[in-house]
């Protein structure tokens, strides 16, 4: 019956791949390139030996055009840093002047520019003087762990999956089947409700496995990501989330009178989730007193383990805690369900 | 005759109002039996009392030997149910819907059975949302078939249909009867009252006014029959008092309306005194008691107040 439901489908298997499609080629984790725009007004051999060996530094992307065009484009906003380079550079007669233009409004950028670009200067000081140099730095690339943001948001988009499915397939399902009287149909049968609540519970448990081997499987093939902690343990976050999110969604259904009230009300406990429940952004980039209020959602626990696994292969006594806040939530929740849930639409005559 | 259903002295309240008050019958094995009254009578609120639905404030019912309080769930296997405002899923067609409901049973259903039984052969892959009302409730009732069960519940099963509809329910219904299934359908049609049930029970405002077989109630208002005509000639009217047994007479909006307790003697009397002093007769209507006059007569108010 799920795999009938178009919007249930679209829902629960491609807006989570929407949304990994969208933030993961985008490329949030690349560092932006640095607009630079040298100002030459008589290239010759000097100047252009300069250009190339600045050209060669991926952080720029350079442009050449005269000093007025050149400035007019800063003035737009359209260059980190412009330099006006001096026709002669190596010339015998004194100290040669260098003008650099930095645009205010990316100091970021037109900073590292300008280290960079010193960097530049110093070395052609050094060789004009001869001088050797006393220390040398030996870079070595060290890439920890390989971790991009695409594997920082994978873990977030599986919990935002659950979350969803869990939340809106129960919420809106069960509160339509009880508003158009198909539940109490159903209990015009020897079938007894908790069975009922039971087979809808495993069919979204299997649902939410599904949607965590598709979204981590695609992840894997497409985007390099890698679990590198334990699948058991794994299947254990998953499934505490989806018993977790499954009495959110049930306790939603039980206290929205109408389907008109479902969106209303699981939007406002979701919606914040959605965003803050460390799915897109790191917890650590908030504003303080955010951090407080958003540690303590059900999925901020939720991510950070599935994060934690994944990423980092934490063990089962590395995501203890937030596995210990998540059974706390799911018993909260489960609570809360069972007092708000009720099969029959209450009559008031 | 061996009774099937056995009701003592239900009383269901909800707050200070009381739905149903102190309601008893018993329903004979393989018969129709009708729930009669107006909207908000708690025809509803006992069925579903009997069919395990709701609890009763007080009072029991046993349905084929099982006491509902004390086990629903036989009772609930051993029953077929249509409710008032019937629903199913949205995405199973409708072979798949008994399907789903026999396992609900432990049973294995033939849908095509069923399915032709309610001639609905030709939309068994459609969704419910496709049907027409009349189909829906068709449909509706093979699903409360789908136990074989030994009583049938029909929460008003005509309301909102139009009249072709009704009338091939009421075949359907008959049919189901003939199957040796004892039927309790509760309405608020008079005629259909009339045409399908062998006894009714007449509810109104939570009690039971009234319980007799269809022929009984009607005889209770009297037999008295309305004959009314308009008159030609008014003014040539003699004093109609003079006709056969008759029992009142009177002028209702320019009709002559005559009430008689047997209208075989009153006609020839009326036409005779017709052709001597010549008053024409047009439009001459003559109308037997139906369970609305038992009705009014019964509550003292009529059924669609």
């Amino acid at each position: 019956m799920f795999v009938r439901n178009r919007q249930a489908l679209f829902f629960t298997f491609f807006m989570p791949f929407i949304i990994m499609g969208v933030f993961g080629l985008v490329g949030v984790d690349k560092p932006p390139v640095i607009s630079l725009g040298l100002a030459v007004s008589e290239p010759n051999e000097q100047t252009q030996k300069l250009i190339e060996a600045i050209g060669q530094n991926p952080s720029f992307e350079v442009s050449i055009g005269t000093r007025e065009s050149e400035l007019d484009i800063l003035e737009k906003g359209e260059r980190a840093l412009v330099a006006i380079v001096p026709d002669e550079l190596l010339g015998t007669s004194g100290q040669k002047q260098m003008k650099l233009y930095l645009n205010q409004n990316q100091p970021q950028l037109s900073q590292t520019g300008l280290a960079i670009l010193q960097q530049y200067l110093n070395e052609i000081n050094f060789q004009i003087a001869g001088v050797e140099k006393a220390i040398m730095l030996q870079v070595e690339e060290v890439d920890a762990n390989n971790l991009s943001y695409i594997d920082f948001l994978i873990p977030g988009v599986v919990g935002i999956a659950i979350m969803q499915l869990g939340v809106f397939s129960v919420a809106f399902y069960f509160v339509d089947l009880k508003q158009k009287g198909v539940l109490k149909r159903l209990l015009a049968t020897p079938m007894k409700p908790y069975q009922f609540v039971t087979a809808n519970v495993i069919t979204r448990l299997m649902v939410a496995f599904g949607q965590t081997i598709i979204l981590i499987g695609v992840g894997i093939l497409a985007f390099d990501f890698a679990v590198n902690g334990s699948y058991a343990l794994l299947a254990l976050v998953v499934l505490l989330g989806g018993v977790m999110f499954l009495s959110l969604g049930f306790m939603i259904s039980g206290v929205s009178k109408t389907t008109e009230s479902v969106p209303a009300i699981a939007n406002l406990v979701v919606f914040p989730m959605l965003f803050l429940g460390n799915t897109f952004f790191p917890v650590s980039t908030m504003p303080e007193w955010l951090q407080h209020i958003v540690r303590f959602m059900p999925l901020t626990y939720f991510t950070n383990s599935l994060r934690a696994i994944t990423n980092d292969g934490a063990s089962f006594s590395q995501v203890s805690t937030d596995i210990y806040w998540m059974a706390g939530w799911s018993a909260v929740l489960l609570t809360l369900a069972i007092l708000s849930f009720r099969f029959e639409e209450r009559r008031e005559e | 005759m061996k009774s099937i259903i056995e009701v003592k002295n239900l009383v269901k309240k909800y707050g200070k109002f009381t739905a149903v008050d102190g309601v008893s019958f018993d329903v004979y094995e393989g018969e129709t039996f009708g729930i009669l009254g107006p909207n908000g009578a708690g025809k509803t609120t006992t069925l579903e009392i009997i069919e395990g639905l709701r609890k009763p404030t007080s009072g029991t019912a046993i349905i084929d030997g099982v006491d509902v309080a004390k086990d629903p769930g036989e009772v609930k296997a051993r029953i077929g149910v249509q409710l008032q405002s019937s629903s199913f899923f949205d995405n199973l067609n409708l072979r798949e819907l008994l399907d789903t409901f026999g396992s609900l049973y432990n049973r294995k259903v033939d849908p095509d059975k069923l399915i032709a039984q309610v001639q609905l052969k030709e939309k068994e892959n459609n969704l419910v949302k496709e049907l027409s009302g009349g189909q829906k409730q068709r449909f509706s009732i093979a699903s409360a078939l789908v136990n074989d069960p030994r009583v049938v519940f029909l929460d008003e099963p005509t309301t909102g249909l139009d009249p072709q509809a009704r009338h091939n329910l009421w075949e359907l219904v008959r049919q189901v009867k003939a199957e040796g299934k004892t039927i309790v359908l509760t309405t608020h049609y008079m005629e259909e009252a009339e045409v399908l049930c062998d006894r009714i029970a007449v509810m109104d405002h939570g009690k039971i006014v009234a319980l007799d077989t269809t022929e009984n109630l009607l005889k209770s208002v009297g037999n008295t029959t309305r004959i009314s005509f308009e008159a030609g000639n008014s003014e040539k009217l003699p004093d109609l008092k003079q006709v056969q047994n008759v029992q009142t007479v009177e002028t209702i909006r320019g009709r002559v309306v005559l009430v008689t307790d047997d209208v075989e003697k009153t006609l020839p009397s009326l036409f005779k005194l017709e052709h001597e002093s010549n008053f024409g007769i047009h439009n001459l209507q003559v109308q037997q008691p139906t369970l609305e006059d038992v009705f009014l007569k019964l509550t003292g108010h009529s059924l669609r107040d």
